[in-house]
């Protein structure tokens, strides 16, 4: 290897560290925004939550009925069993804007929502 | 109320309902074996009741995200298993061709080991899930014969889309039905690499990335077709790179196995 690609090489690394630390510093002093939703009723609230797009989000998700729900969004990728009185957290994103529904798939007929990322 | 139970339990019986009748279709057809499928069942129920009854505490774990680790282990567990059991069954029916095989060759006890704990520990995951939805409902009476009406239904049709597996790959000709059934066993481990990747980037433990394509216009994962789909072959309409990558290994991992257990080393 001559000395040329070895530089090109080294600098190419040194970009990417670069970047890498970069990510780094992003992921460590950005705060992941948090959104709480309740659960009552079989119902949420709010039932529409709006997040910026391309951001990490954490739901903070609180079922105030003695019964347990089960989060679910085919657009979002997500499933979770959130216990009776019990809260549970889900990440989303980050997502490209649009909409994308949510319900509850133990009480699909009431508890229905949508994430709008903008 | 009805219909959302017949889908949900539907959905959740599938999945085991298709590991059991591939598993069973093998180690009966090898060995003539079929009793460690009661293990399976019998430990799943067991450990489904347990994990249920502890979610909430197990929902606590790692601030908040107990549910997705404890799932994420369970399904790289079931993989894992099930590339044993492909090696297992590869390996004896090539001593098969030697010798004859006995029911109690270290392949075949190896086998119904692993194909034990393979559908006790998917059976673990679904049943827990069924069980807190029906828990749910024991304490609203006036729903609770239609919840148990629809669960029953929808339990019906998993065991006979089960059942009509069992016999389907049965009935192939005797050279392609272990293929067969491993090909089955490839796409069924990649869904749970796939799935438990999934439920780690929910966890905020692997990073989000991109969906990969989106398919969700002409085939949506809510669908029936979609939902057969996902718990058949893993169908995502919006998969991540890191869940292709994962599908993809377990696919292979079960393909370089059942070559390991084909052409044994001289």
């Amino acid at each position: 290897m001559n000395f040329r690609a070895t530089g090109i090489i080294s600098s190419r690394l040194l970009s990417l560290l670069a970047l890498l630390a970069g990510l780094n510093c992003h992921s460590v002093f950005a705060k992941t925004p948090v959104i709480d939703i309740e659960i009552k009723d079989h119902l949420f609230h709010p039932s529409e939550i709006v997040i910026p797009a391309n951001t990490k989000v954490k739901l903070v998700i609180n079922n105030l009925d003695p019964t347990p729900e089960e989060f679910e969004s085919y657009e979002l990728n997500r499933e979770k069993v959130i216990n009776g009185s019990r809260k549970a957290v889900i990440f989303i994103g980050p997502l490209s804007p649009g909409e994308y529904p949510f319900f509850g798939e133990f009480y699909p007929k009431t508890a229905q929502g949508k994430v709008i990322v903008e | 109320m009805l219909l959302g139970s017949v889908i949900l339990v539907l959905q959740e019986t599938l999945e085991a309902a298709l590991l059991v009748s591939v598993l069973m279709m093998i180690s009966y057809q090898l060995w003539n074996r079929v009793a460690w499928l009661l293990i399976g069942i019998g430990g799943g129920l067991v450990l489904s009741y347990l994990y249920s009854s502890n979610m909430v505490e197990v929902s606590e774990w790692f601030d908040y995200v107990g549910q997705e680790i404890v799932n994420a282990g369970l399904q790289v567990l079931t993989a894992f298993f099930i590339v044993v059991c492909t090696w297992a069954a590869y390996k004896s029916q090539r001593r098969g061709s030697v010798a004859r095989q006995t029911q109690t060759s270290p392949f075949a006890s190896l086998f119904v080991f692993c194909a034990a704990a393979a559908v006790a520990l998917a059976i673990t995951r679904e049943g827990s899930e069924i069980l807190l939805y029906l828990g749910g409902f024991l304490q609203q009476q006036e729903y609770f014969r239609t919840i148990m009406v629809g669960s029953s239904i929808g339990f019906s049709i998993g065991l006979s889309i089960g059942i009509l597996l069992y016999y389907g790959l049965s009935n192939l000709p005797v050279k392609w039905r272990l293929d067969a059934a491993v090909i089955l066993m490839a796409l069924f481990a990649g869904n749970m690499l796939a799935q438990s990747v999934l439920q780690l980037t929910q966890a905020d433990w692997i990073p989000s990335s991109r969906s990969f394509w989106d398919t969700s216009h002409w085939l949506p994962e809510g669908s029936i077709l979609g939902q057969l789909l996902y718990a058949l072959v893993g169908y995502e309409a919006t998969p991540s790179a890191a869940q292709l990558v994962a599908y993809t290994t377990g696919v292979l991992l079960v393909l370089a196995f059942r070559a390991a257990g084909k052409h044994p080393k001289r």
